[in-house]
């Protein structure tokens, strides 16, 4: 693999994690304005209100997982 | 895309008044209240989220009054902290909304007025849950006479009532055109004050002409059952609703009695929605009543249509009310005598 295609599965892996990551921040957005304010209202909420909005983070490994294989399996 | 749900909140705001929702009173409530007495009642609210209202108010009023006052206290709380708690799109929509409470309050002030109550009457009587805050009531109740009053409220909520009708109320003192004049003004604001063209607000712009639409066929109901001249109910009529509009509110108007306007109705699509509540010997109060069902109903299914818009908010508003209502009824018909399948035929759950 000479350095021009190394340097493109290392963008690859960069835009795998860097856009899931903002995929799982606009999932998040909703969420968690959401999980905030049901525990105003109820704070036994709360283990739930955070399960919720982690939820989307599982995209994130997805992309990690993708970067990881890109950058040392393939 | 990052502006598909508004400026607002919407989320938390939704959120929130879910969680306030599942606090309310659920049917078998009510039918534990229904057996009590009013002092048991007290009790019993006391330990469903009134608490704090029943202690504050214990030491100036008991009985049903404590009942009235804490509940509608309590009731101005939770819409206030809603209103605090919105932004943006969400507060503006959730606030318009609310101002219903500020046209209540001017038309409490207002009676007040004109009939010479005592100031302390009049304070007693305000559900301060709008947009309006104490302070401007009591400039209001300060003021000496009902155009003054009527030239304040309005400036304050930037909204004209019609010169003929000051007109009648400087001639003949009635106060019944004013306030009118208000609810009328009240709705057609409601409807102006709801802007944009995405899909949650359209809804919403939607539910309010139906409320509107409900409004109308109310005041139908009122008039044919109490038989009142058709050309006095077209001064009732509000503008903007879903399907009424003046032309065909002036031809129900004009139906000889109550069968033949639930004939003609059927032309509507909410009729099917209507039509079990209503019947040809349906009085005053049955009409008012089973038109809160159908609204109640309404914001409820339109709520589960959107839940990122102002919807959720508008539906628990609209139940918390008729929590405060049924409270206040079953209170009253217990204090009444009344026979619990009366009271139960008029809650709103």
């Amino acid at each position: 693999m000479d350095a021009s295609q190394a340097g493109l599965v290392a963008i690859g892996a960069g835009l795998a994690v860097g856009l899931a990551g903002i995929g799982a921040g606009l999932g998040e957005k909703d969420i968690g304005a959401a999980a905030v304010g049901a525990i105003t209202e109820d704070g036994s909420l709360f283990g739930k209100g955070m399960i919720f909005t982690v939820m989307p983070e599982t995209i994130v490994i997805f992309g990690l997982v993708i970067a990881i294989m890109a950058l040392f399996v393939l | 895309m990052f502006k598909r749900s508004g400026t607002g909140n919407f989320a938390y705001t939704s959120s929130r008044v879910k969680a306030k929702k599942s606090k309310l009173l659920k049917a078998e409530d009510y039918n534990k209240l229904q057996a009590m007495s009013v002092p048991e009642i007290s009790r019993y609210i006391s330990e469903s989220g009134y608490s704090k209202e029943m202690t504050d108010l214990a030491g100036m009023h008991d009985g049903l009054e404590l009942v009235e006052y804490a509940t509608y206290g309590n009731m101005a709380k939770a819409f206030r902290s809603i209103l605090g708690a919105a932004s943006g799109d969400c507060k503006n929509m959730v606030g318009a909304y609310l101002k219903k409470w500020d046209y209540i309050n001017a038309l409490t002030i207002l009676r007040g007025k004109r009939y010479g109550l005592p100031l302390d009457e009049i304070r007693g009587d305000l559900v301060v849950a709008g947009y309006l805050n104490m302070e401007d009531f009591e400039k209001l109740m300060q003021m000496a006479n009902v155009e003054d009053i009527l030239a304040s409220f309005c400036n304050l909520m930037h909204i004209r009532i019609p010169e003929e009708v000051l007109a009648v109320y400087k001639a003949q003192s009635d106060l019944a055109p004013v306030e009118d004049a208000l609810v009328i003004t009240y709705y057609e604001d409601l409807l102006a004050s709801v802007k944009g063209n995405d899909r949650p607000t359209t809804v919403f712009r939607n539910y309010v002409r139906s409320v509107i639409d409900v409004k109308n066929i109310e005041t139908l109901l009122k008039f044919k059952i109490e038989k009142v001249d058709a050309e006095v109910g077209m001064k009732f009529f509000i503008k903007g609703g879903r399907e009424i509009d003046e032309k065909l509110m002036s031809q129900y108007l004009n139906t000889p009695d109550v069968p033949t306007l639930l004939n003609d109705l059927q032309q509507l699509k909410m009729y099917a929605d209507i039509k079990d509540y209503v019947s040809a010997d349906t009085d005053v109060i049955g009409a008012i009543s089973a038109l809160s069902h159908y609204q109640s109903d309404l914001a409820e299914s339109v709520s589960a249509l959107y839940p990122l818009s102002v919807l959720p908010v508008v539906d628990y508003m609209l139940r918390k009310e008729a929590e405060v209502k049924n409270i206040r009824m079953i209170a009253y018909g217990i204090n009444a005598g009344l026979d619990p399948a009366v009271i139960k035929e008029m809650l709103v759950i």
